[in-house]
């Protein structure tokens, strides 16, 4: 109980610091990606994307989550939308 | 025909040997026939762990290159007259034993043995593969800790290529840690490794003591750590025990009232 009163004041447990170090951990191992492959992939697919709408490259995002055993690989970007030009 | 459980972490260090020692010294305490299989080649311990170094005249690789039959190089412990081991050769050729030499032996003692339980080495390379080749399903040993849960994580994703179906156990929890929040949980393990639970084990002065004298702590039977273990093993053989419980407690509470930061 303590310790939940004081995650509330001084921020996170080491447990719960623990724990979101190895979701996000696994999630990359799950890929089996190494190295620069991920940053690659993210290059690709924004080129990709960039010759269907205007993008701007730098800001393609990838997230990769793992939930139990499921691993899911998020994909996201702004478009500039013609309006907003 | 047994049934050849492998013991495996992927990390070393985080009490595989002993679970081995333990689980077959207690699945042999309920009547079965048991068989303990040292798999790790150039590091043999499981000797040591079960107090029978002293008596080791064959060892595995004597039996792959023909020198001496299977029955010849088991050791019969002196406490159970229901449970031998097979030593490991402490050669440092790693291709001394291929997989298909340990799915032979591991087959010809389930013809024999209720069961056989193979004590993995650490790592994910030929030893690993060696170990798991004759194996019917895995026991994955992770300890509450960011390493040990990487590692059982990888292990978990081999063992599933190979078909191998594993269950978990928890090495070493504090409950004290755990409740004030410097711990990983039993809950937060099994989520993170989606694993279905064996049991608990927590950390225990005793195993230390046990382990000192060449007794496997089910053996002796008063400590925790023993009473989890025979548990455990009870739950292996396909016995009726209650689900461990969790030792979060209080952090449970904490949760529920709306008190702690975690993350849903």
């Amino acid at each position: 109980m303590w310790n939940n009163i004081r995650s509330m004041f001084t921020g996170k447990s080491s447990r719960e610091v623990a724990k979101g170090r190895l979701q996000l951990v696994l999630a990359h191992d799950r890929t089996g990606l190494e190295g620069g492959r991920l940053q690659e992939m993210r290059e690709e697919i924004a080129k990709v994307i960039a010759r269907y709408v205007q993008i701007d490259a730098e800001a393609v995002e990838i997230e990769i989550e793992t939930r139990s055993r499921e691993t899911q690989l998020t994909v996201s970007s702004r478009i500039q939308t013609r309006t907003a030009t | 025909m047994g049934r050849a459980i492998v013991i495996t972490s992927g990390k070393g260090g985080v009490g595989k040997t002993t679970a081995t020692a333990n689980l077959g010294s207690a699945l042999a305490l309920l009547g079965h026939s048991v068989v303990l299989v040292d798999a790790d080649t150039g590091l043999r311990n499981l000797d040591v762990v079960m107090g029978l170094e002293n008596r080791i005249v064959y060892h595995s690789v004597d039996v792959i290159r023909g020198k001496c039959t299977l029955q010849k190089a088991l050791i019969k412990d002196r406490r159970l007259d229901n449970l031998w081991i097979l030593p490991a050769s402490q050669t440092d050729d790693k291709d001394a034993v291929t997989p298909d030499d340990m799915r032979r032996i591991v087959n010809e003692l389930k013809a024999t043995h209720d069961f056989v339980i193979i004590d993995c080495p650490a790592g994910i390379e030929q030893g690993f593969k060696n170990a798991i080749a004759g194996a019917d399903e895995a026991v994955v040993v992770a300890t509450p800790e960011v390493s040990s849960i990487r590692d059982a994580d990888r292990v978990v994703g081999l063992l599933a290529q190979n078909d191998v179906p594993a269950r978990l156990i928890v090495n070493r929890i504090s409950p004290h840690l755990v409740k004030r929040g410097d711990m990983l949980s039993q809950s937060d393990v099994i989520e993170i490794l989606a694993l279905e639970l064996l049991g608990t084990v927590p950390l225990d002065d005793q195993i230390i003591a046990t382990t000192n004298k060449g007794m496997p702590a089910v053996l002796e039977g008063k400590s925790l750590a023993a009473k989890e273990l025979m548990r455990i093993a009870k739950r292996l053989a396909g016995m009726e025990v209650e689900a461990p419980s969790d030792v979060g407690f209080f952090t449970r509470i904490g949760r529920a009232l709306g008190l702690s930061a975690s993350p849903a």
